[in-house]
C-alpha cells in the first residue's frame, strides 16, 4: 500500500516536472524566434489579392522567424483608412499598411508610424537600401507637405491614352497626331462628324487625378507653396478645352464604369485613364487596342500626377518594426515587385525591378505598359494639401462637376481655389 | 416577497433587449448628438467646440439645401413607385384578377432576394446611355437615350427605379396580405347591397387596411431613403454636383469620405428628427385605427 502511494507521488512529481520543462521550452521558443506581423492591403481577389497571398506565402516559407498575415480591406484606401481609425482607437494597429497617395498628409498627421529613413538607420545602420532602390523622383511621391518621407512607394500608375486602332485607321487618323490635346480634338471631330461616335472619354471617378494631369500638361500648377494655384491661365485653358469637348459631344461625360464600358464596346475612340485598366481592356476589347503616352497641350510638356500607394510601417513595438522592415525589404526585391506588378497592373516602384529582364519581358508581351513606364519620368506627386486635403479633393471634384454641367470655368475654378486656400490657414 | 419578484420579472426579461438597444442605439445617438457640436476629423485627439455652427451649416449651405430638396423629391418618387403603384397592383390582383395570385406573388418577390449592389451594377450596364442594350434598341428607332447620369432629376428617377425593382415585391406582398385579412363577410355584404367596386375599395377596403397601409408608407420612406444609398454610392456618388445625393448619402460622405464628423452628425440628427416625426404620424394613425376597433 505504502509502496503504491509512493509510486503515485513520484509519478505526479514526474509529470509536473515534465510540464514545467515543456512550458519553459515553449516560452523560450515563442520569445526568441517567431514574430507575427500583419499586413493591411486593399487588393481584392480581382485586383491582385491572389498575388498578395502568393507573395506572403513565399515570404513565410522562406523566413522561419517572421510570420506575416495579410488582411484585405474592402472599399480601397478609403475603407482601409476607416478600419485603421478603429484599429488605432482599440490599440491593435497593423504592422504594415498600404496607404493611397491622396491620404498621404491625413495619414502622416493623424497616425503613428515609423519613417523608412528611421527604420533603415535603426535596423540596417545606413540608408543604402532606400538610396539604391528608389530614384529621388519616386521618393518624392511618398513625402508629406513638410517634405518628410512617410512610407516607401509601392505601386505606381500613370494615366495613358488608350486608343481604338480600328476606329483611328478607319477615319485615317495618325497616332502621332494624338500627342497633343489639340490633335485629339481634331481627331475626335473627324470621328464624330463621320460616325456620330464620341472621340474621347476622360475618367471621372471620385477624384480629379486625370483632370489634374490635363491641367499640369498645360503648364498649370495644382498647388504652389502649400496653396491651391490651379485657377491660373493654364488650369482655366485646360478645363475650357474639356468643357468644349463635352458640349460639342466630342467627349463623353459619364461615370467611370459606363465610360470604360463604352470604350470597350467601341463607341468611344480614345480613353484617358489609368494604366491599371490595361489588363481589363486587353481582356475585354474586341478591337485592336493600344496605349500611347499621356498627351500635352501645344508648347507644353506632359506632366501627370502619379497614382498608386505606399507602404508605411505602423508597428509600435521595436521588434515588430524590425520584422515589418524585413518584410518590406523583401517585397521590394525585383522578383517580388515584378510578380506584384503582373498581378495588379501597376508599375513596380524600384529601379532594380523596372530594369530587370523579367519586367522588360513582361512589357514586351504587354506593350500597353510601355508608355506608362516612359511617363514615369514626367510624373509628379499627387497633390495632397497640408490641411483638410480630403475636403480639398472634394472641392476639386465639385468644380469638375459644375464645369461639365456648363458653369463658367474661370469663376468656378477660382471659387474652388479660394475655398481650399481658406482651409489652409 | 413573491409579489415583489413578479413585479421585477418582466424587467429582467426585457433586460437583454434593453442592453442591446442602449449599447447599439441609444448611446450612439447620444454620442452623435454630442459630436454635432464639434469640429473633429474622427481621429485627432482634440475636438473643437463650435456650438450650433454645424446645424446652421445644414440649413444655410447651398449644397445641403440642395440635398434636403433632393431628399423630398426622393420621398415623393419613392411613395409613388414603392407605395402607390404596389398598392394599386395589389388591389387589382386581389379584387379584379382571381387567377394565378400565387404566381404574381413569387414573380414580384424574386428581385428582393438579390443584393442591391448587384442590381445597381446590372442597371448601370443596361441603362448605359451610349452602349447599353436599351440605348442600342432606341438607336435603331433613331432615338438618342438621354445621358441620365448628368441630370440630377433623371439620376434620381433611375435610382428610385432601381430601388423599386428591389422593394416592390416585398411591399406588394405586405399590402396583399393586409387586403386578405379584411373579413370576407363585409365585402360580401357590400356586394349583396350592389355597391360598385370602386366605392367598396374607397369606402370600405382602404380604411380597413389603413394600419398596414400606413406601415408600408412609413417603411417606404424610411427604408427607401436608406436603400437608395447603395445605387447612389455605386453609380453616381451623389453627382452631378450633389444632384442625386440625399441626406443619408451626404451624412456618409461627410463622415467617412471627408471626415467632417461635426457636419455629418448634425445632418444625421436632423434626419433622425424627420424620421421621428414620421414615426409619430405612424403611431397616431395606427393607434387611432386600433382605438376605432376597440
Amino acid at each position: 500500500m505504502k509502496n503504491s502511494n509512493l509510486k503515485r507521488v513520484l509519478l505526479m512529481l514526474g509529470v509536473m516536472a515534465m510540464a514545467v520543462l515543456f512550458t519553459a521550452c515553449g516560452k523560450k521558443t515563442s520569445a526568441t524566434s517567431v514574430k507575427h506581423i500583419t499586413y493591411w492591403h486593399v487588393n481584392a481577389q480581382t485586383q491582385g489579392g491572389a498575388t498578395v497571398d502568393e507573395l506572403v506565402k513565399k515570404f513565410n516559407d522562406t523566413h522561419k522567424n517572421i510570420k506575416v498575415t495579410a488582411k484585405y480591406n474592402p472599399d480601397m484606401y478609403k475603407g482601409l483608412m476607416q478600419n485603421l481609425q478603429s484599429a488605432q482607437a482599440s490599440g491593435k494597429v497593423p504592422d504594415i499598411t498600404q496607404v493611397g497617395w491622396a491620404y498621404d498628409n491625413y495619414f502622416a498627421s493623424n497616425f503613428k508610424y515609423m519613417t523608412p529613413t528611421d527604420a533603415a538607420k535603426k535596423f540596417d545602420g545606413n540608408s543604402k537600401f532606400i538610396d539604391s532602390n528608389f530614384t529621388k523622383r519616386t521618393l518624392s511621391f511618398a513625402k508629406d507637405s513638410k517634405g518628410h518621407l512617410v512610407g516607401l512607394p509601392y505601386s505606381l500608375s500613370t494615366p495613358v491614352l488608350f486608343i481604338n486602332k480600328d476606329i483611328l485607321s478607319k477615319y485615317n487618323i495618325q497616332e502621332d497626331s494624338l500627342a497633343t490635346w489639340e490633335g485629339i480634338k481634331e481627331a475626335s471631330k473627324k470621328i464624330h462628324d463621320q460616325s456620330g461616335k464620341y472621340g474621347l472619354y476622360i475618367q471621372e471617378p471620385a477624384d480629379t487625378w486625370a483632370q489634374q494631369g490635363i491641367m499640369l500638361s498645360n503648364g498649370a500648377d495644382i498647388q504652389k507653396g502649400g496653396k491651391a494655384a490651379f485657377a491660373s491661365a493654364g488650369g482655366v485653358g485646360a478645363y475650357k478645352y474639356y468643357q468644349e469637348m463635352v458640349n460639342d459631344k466630342l467627349a463623353l461625360h459619364t461615370p467611370w464604369a459606363q465610360g470604360m464600358d463604352s470604350f470597350i464596346k467601341g463607341d468611344v475612340a480614345m480613353a484617358f485613364t489609368t494604366i491599371a485598366q490595361a489588363s481589363h481592356i486587353k481582356k475585354s476589347a474586341s478591337f485592336n487596342a493600344a496605349a500611347i503616352e499621356a498627351p500635352h497641350f501645344k508648347d507644353h510638356k506632359t506632366v501627370v500626377p502619379v497614382g498608386g500607394s505606399m507602404l508605411a510601417i505602423t508597428a509600435q513595438d521595436s521588434e515588430q518594426q524590425k520584422a515589418a522592415w524585413e518584410f518590406e525589404k523583401w517585397m521590394y526585391k525585383a522578383e517580388a515587385a515584378v510578380t506584384w506588378s503582373k498581378g495588379t497592373g501597376y508599375l513596380p516602384p524600384t529601379k532594380v525591378a523596372l530594369e530587370s529582364s523579367a519586367f522588360k519581358d513582361y512589357v514586351k508581351e504587354n506593350p500597353m505598359l510601355d508608355p506608362a513606364v516612359k511617363t514615369l519620368d514626367n510624373a509628379v506627386p499627387w497633390t495632397s494639401f497640408p490641411k483638410k486635403g480630403l475636403q480639398a479633393e472634394q472641392a476639386m471634384i465639385d468644380a469638375r462637376d459644375k464645369i461639365l454641367s456648363g458653369s463658367d470655368v474661370k469663376s468656378t475654378l477660382e471659387t474652388a481655389q479660394d475655398k481650399i486656400n481658406a482651409q489652409q490657414k | 416577497m413573491h409579489n415583489k419578484n413578479k413585479r421585477f420579472l418582466p424587467f429582467l426579461y426585457l433586460l437583454p433587449t434593453a442592453i442591446l438597444l442602449v449599447v447599439f442605439l441609444v448611446i450612439p445617438i447620444l454620442y452623435t448628438f454630442y459630436l454635432s457640436f464639434f469640429d473633429w476629423n474622427l481621429i485627432a485627439p482634440t475636438k473643437e467646440f463650435v456650438g450650433l455652427r454645424n446645424y446652421l451649416e445644414v440649413f444655410t449651405d447651398p449644397v445641403n439645401q440642395k440635398v434636403i430638396l433632393n431628399t423630398l423629391i426622393y420621398i415623393v418618387f419613392l411613395v409613388v413607385l414603392n407605395f402607390l403603384v404596389p398598392y394599386f397592383i395589389s388591389l387589382v390582383v386581389k379584387f379584379f384578377i382571381s387567377k394565378m395570385q400565387g404566381v404574381y406573388k413569387v414573380l414580384f418577390f424574386i428581385p428582393s432576394l438579390f443584393s442591391l449592389v448587384v442590381g445597381a451594377m446590372v442597371f448601370t450596364w443596361i441603362l448605359n446611355p451610349v452602349s447599353g442594350p436599351i440605348a442600342y434598341i432606341l438607336k435603331n428607332f433613331g432615338i438618342a437615350m438621354p445621358n441620365w447620369s448628368n441630370s440630377g432629376i433623371l439620376a434620381i428617377t433611375v435610382i428610385c427605379f432601381i430601388t423599386n425593382w428591389k422593394v416592390f415585391g416585398y411591399n406588394f406582398i405586405l399590402l396583399l396580405t393586409g387586403l386578405g385579412s379584411i373579413p370576407k363577410n363585409i365585402i360580401d355584404a357590400a356586394k349583396v347591397d350592389g355597391i360598385p367596386k370602386w366605392r367598396l375599395i374607397w369606402n370600405v377596403i382602404l380604411p380597413m387596411n389603413r394600419g398596414i397601409g400606413i406601415y408600408v408608407l412609413i417603411l417606404t420612406i424610411v427604408q427607401g431613403l436608406q436603400y437608395v444609398f447603395t445605387p447612389i454610392n455605386v453609380i453616381t456618388t451623389g453627382g452631378p454636383y450633389y444632384g442625386s445625393s440625399n441626406m443619408i448619402y451626404q451624412t456618409y460622405l461627410n463622415a467617412f469620405v471627408l471626415y467632417k464628423t461635426g457636419t455629418s452628425s448634425a445632418l444625421a440628427i436632423v434626419t433622425f428628427v424627420i424620421f421621428l416625426i414620421l414615426l409619430f404620424i405612424e403611431i397616431r394613425f395606427v393607434e387611432r385605427k386600433a382605438k376605432n376597433y376597440a
